[in-house]
């Protein structure tokens, strides 16, 4: 008699068993996906192509491709420059980090919804998805109106973006924690900064180390486009200058291969960081 | 009961800052009506008046839902109650303010069902947790704790029988040796109460009985007051001084556990009756 009844309730399409059924979620999900499928299709109709031959185009990209990565060559630099410029590059990442993940860790503490009331974790949210929805680029030009172009503006720009980011990743280790340990102390008689150094630091010190390195190589990549766009220096100003000004794609070959060693070596560092840091104390 | 327990005894005493060992008399909580609502429909605690005296035993049961942990909670006001007086070591317990509030905290410990230890931090760290509601901010963030505190906090481990683990981290114990940390850790605490919520809700037949064993002699050798919500009815008439009834926020029995009839376990549980395991 129950078994029958509950059996009737299932959902069941050309005699066979559903095991999902139709919600709103599902429907918003499908309408975006057939939305961006569409698009995808309709996108390259409306493209202009009438002034290049697109044979031409491909060879000729491939060709630039070729001198890029496979004939590099240092040209206007010296091989010690360039490791001199992503030594600034390093610097520039390394600075707007730092600065920004102290900034970071207390308004994490400030925004974190089990340590604070919920209005001025609110305030700070709202505060960072403004500063985050504008790009570095963009807030480095910004700074560049007083501090004017140059390093000073760059890390600025990029601090600002990075308190963002990092508040942000920090209150939801925060968050994660064990409400339980909180009460626990609580209960003891601690006081809220006891509560902070005792609990909240121990139980999130390692995501917050990998997150703050992921953010270093986020701002190295960032620090790479400030230099040549906001004339931070750098290995991004030799960067440009090879690619606009002397037209130098060997060397722009070089460079990006330089680049990406450090950023290579710079995950690695991360990975390593992060295995000794999750696997023990 | 081991007997390296009775050993150490003499040691303990030594530390603790009540005058009384066990003997029993002077009122150390009063509870009187007291109510708890979250909201303004239900009521989760409805005029609860209890006393308990110095070094007593006492175990709250009745059916999840009825209000066991919101009535403890209330006691050292994690949960701030609605009206009522608690009255605590002569002190009345709802008007205080933060700081008054801290160092009555500090007087009543506190062990969880899920032990609620800072797991990636050693035992001996987290036993020292204990101490904080004795501590400036500058001393407790800096963890400036005194050789006695230390001492003390590893005569403690050593009682419970977790001296060895003392710089394990605590994400290594099993279920039961992390309930002595916690009982380790409220101890620290010198307290004059001791409030276990669930304490042996989490775990297997044996480690419970070495944790009640624990907390009946902390009652008994200590004189400190424990007040235990627990589950198991047989586990409350076999270790409390008195059990009370709690059902739908309202006490419906007092008494000790002779006197705990099958009737008036069946007040206590209601409709439930049938879902309770006994014996």
């Amino acid at each position: 008699m129950e078994a029958a009844s509950s059996v009737q309730r299932l959902k069941v399409r050309h005699g066979k068993i559903k095991i999902r059924t139709f919600n709103r979620s599902t429907f918003v999900l499908q309408l975006t996906l057939s939305f961006i499928l569409l698009f995808t299709i309709i996108a390259p109709f409306f493209l202009d192509y009438s002034a290049i031959d697109i044979q031409t185009a491909i060879f000729y990209t491939l060709d630039n491709l070729k001198m890029m990565f496979l004939q590099p060559a240092l040209n206007q630099v010296t091989l010690g420059a360039a490791l001199y410029q992503i030594l600034i590059t390093l610097s520039l990442a390394f600075l707007s980090t730092l600065i920004g993940a102290v900034i970071s860790f207390f308004l994490s503490i400030a925004s974190a919804k089990n340590l604070m009331p919920s209005y001025i974790s609110n305030i700070i949210i709202a505060f960072n998805s403004f500063i985050r929805a504008v790009p570095t680029v963009l807030w480095v030009l910004i700074f560049a109106i007083v501090a004017g172009l140059g390093s000073v503006a760059a890390v600025l720009g990029m601090t600002l973006h990075t308190i963002a980011y990092l508040t942000k990743a920090y209150s939801e280790s925060i968050e994660d924690i064990d409400n339980g340990m909180i009460e626990a102390l609580r209960a003891t008689g601690a006081k809220w900064w006891h509560i902070i150094v005792h609990v909240v630091l121990p139980q999130t010190s390692s995501y917050m180390v990998s997150w703050t390195f992921l953010r270093f190589e986020t701002n190295y990549g960032v620090a790479i486009a400030m230099g040549a766009a906001a004339a931070a220096g750098g290995i991004g100003f030799e960067l440009f200058m090879a690619s606009s000004f002397y037209y130098d794609l060997h060397e722009v070959g070089m460079i990006t291969y330089f680049a990406l060693a450090i950023a290579l070596i710079l995950e690695f560092i991360s990975i390593w960081i992060k295995n000794r840091l999750i696997g023990s104390r | 009961m081991p007997q390296v327990l009775t050993m150490e005894r003499k040691d303990m005493t030594e530390y603790k800052t009540s005058e009384n060992k066990g003997q029993q008399g002077e009122t150390l909580l009063k509870v009187e009506n007291l109510y708890k609502s979250y909201n303004r429909n239900t009521l989760v605690l409805q005029n609860v008046q209890m006393a308990l005296k110095q070094g007593e035993f006492v175990s709250i049961i009745g059916p999840s839902g009825a209000g066991k942990s919101t009535l403890l909670r209330c006691i050292n006001r994690m949960i701030d109650p609605t009206s009522g007086s608690i009255l605590f070591d002569g002190v009345e317990m709802t008007t205080l303010n933060k700081a008054d509030l801290r160092s009555q905290r500090a007087k009543i410990g506190m062990v969880f069902q899920h032990y609620n230890l800072v797991s990636r931090l050693s035992v001996f760290e987290n036993v020292l947790h204990g101490r904080f509601g004795y501590k400036s901010t500058l001393q407790g963030v800096l963890s400036l704790f005194t050789e006695e505190e230390k001492k003390l906090a590893l005569e403690i481990l050593d009682k419970l029988g977790m001296k060895e683990f003392a710089y394990k981290r605590c994400d290594q114990l099993s279920g039961g040796q992390k309930q002595r940390v916690g009982i380790a850790r409220a101890l620290v605490q010198q307290p004059k109460l001791l409030l276990c919520d669930e304490p042996i809700a989490s775990l297997d037949p044996n480690s419970s009985k070495v944790i009640m064993d624990h907390l009946k002699d902390i009652s008994e050798t200590m004189g400190i007051t424990v007040l235990v919500n627990l589950h198991q009815v047989d586990v409350a008439l076999k270790y409390s001084d008195r059990i009370i009834g709690l059902n739908k926020g309202s006490i419906v029995y007092e008494g000790i556990p002779e006197n705990l009839s099958n009737m008036a376990i069946r007040d206590i549980y209601g409709s439930e009756i049938e879902d309770l395991i006994l014996e």
